[in-house]
């Protein structure tokens, strides 16, 4: 296993859909996750210590596992099968242990919020899909993607370091 | 006082860039409209319609947390109408214990429907919201918008 953090939200100004680029913590390799815009969102508001006025749907999820006292303590991206991406999200609770199917964008969004560590499995940094990060960001205009990672206090290219 | 609600529809609003999620009250008739946001409208929509996915999406997942561990949610209540934000709670018990969690209306609803509890909007809300608006909006409505979803 492999521990990661988010490293940035990048958003694809063509689609509704953007990538969430996480890092090995103290490497250089990246797991780039397509979400929706909305998780997207999700996860930029957590990374950003945004507090909105009212509970986001992540934060409501939050705030159901804290009253009731389920203690998350790992969110796990497991599994790429046809491009989807799977998670498992392991609570604790009274002593014994669940784990919750979820897609990566809730698990992550969710983590963040915790928080608790993110980790992925070696196989699926094995097949992380970091050349479709390259094609994408090919795509996109050179000046926009700058602008993008700046924003993100990213100080490198995450495509050159893998 | 409270009072249970249905929902009456969900459609979108042009002319906010929105969309409505309409509660009904069964017994008074009255409607309490709520602009909620597309994720959450499709969140909705996707519980009313039925629609599978191929993943669980957000409430889904909400649904399978209280669900690892036998927790209860009760109801979906909105409670509070203030600067034209609408406030809710979801009531959730546990064991012998039991929360009154704050939440927008959208992810209550959604929740709500998911897990199969009722929801209740306080009475007080619904004479607080401005009659008069909802009636002329309703009245630009075409008929064939509702019961589009209807459930």
């Amino acid at each position: 296993m492999v521990r990661l953090k988010v490293h940035g939200v990048l958003a694809d100004p063509n689609t509704d859909t953007q990538v969430v680029v996480l890092r090995k913590e103290g490497g250089f390799e990246v797991l780039p996750i397509w979400v929706g815009g909305a998780e997207g969102h999700a996860i930029r508001l957590a990374m950003e210590g945004v507090v909105p006025p009212r509970p986001t749907s992540h934060d409501l999820l939050k705030d159901i596992a804290q009253n009731i006292g389920l203690v998350v303590t790992q969110v796990v991206v497991t599994d790429i099968s046809n491009n989807t991406y799977y998670a498992a999200i392991y609570v604790k609770m009274n002593g014994s242990e669940h784990t919750i199917d979820a897609r990566p964008s809730d698990a992550i969004a969710f983590a963040l919020r915790v928080p608790c560590p993110i980790y992925a499995t070696g196989d699926v940094m094995k097949h992380r899909a970091g050349e479709k990060l390259d094609a994408w960001l090919q795509k996109l205009d050179p000046q926009n993607s700058g602008k993008k990672y700046m924003r993100f206090n990213c100080d490198e290219n995450p495509s050159r370091s893998t | 006082m409270i009072t249970q609600m249905k929902i009456r529809g969900l459609m979108f609003d042009p002319y906010n860039n929105s969309y409505i999620v309409l509660l009904r009250c069964e017994e008074t008739q009255n409607m309490l409209p709520i602009w909620v946001g597309k994720p959450e409208a499709s969140a909705i929509s996707f519980a009313l319609e039925g629609v599978p996915t191929l993943r669980p999406m957000t409430h889904d997942l909400m649904k399978l947390l209280v669900d690892s561990v036998d927790a209860k949610v009760l109801s979906a209540n909105i409670t509070d109408l203030k600067d034209n934000t609408y406030y809710a709670k979801v009531h959730i018990a546990y064991g012998n214990s039991f929360f009154a969690i704050d939440a927008r209306p959208s992810d209550a609803i959604a929740f709500a429907i998911r897990t199969e509890a009722p929801i209740f909007a306080s009475e007080d809300v619904i004479q607080k919201h401005d009659a008069e608006e909802v009636d002329r909006w309703l009245e630009n409505l075409k008929p064939e918008d509702f019961g589009k979803y209807e459930v």
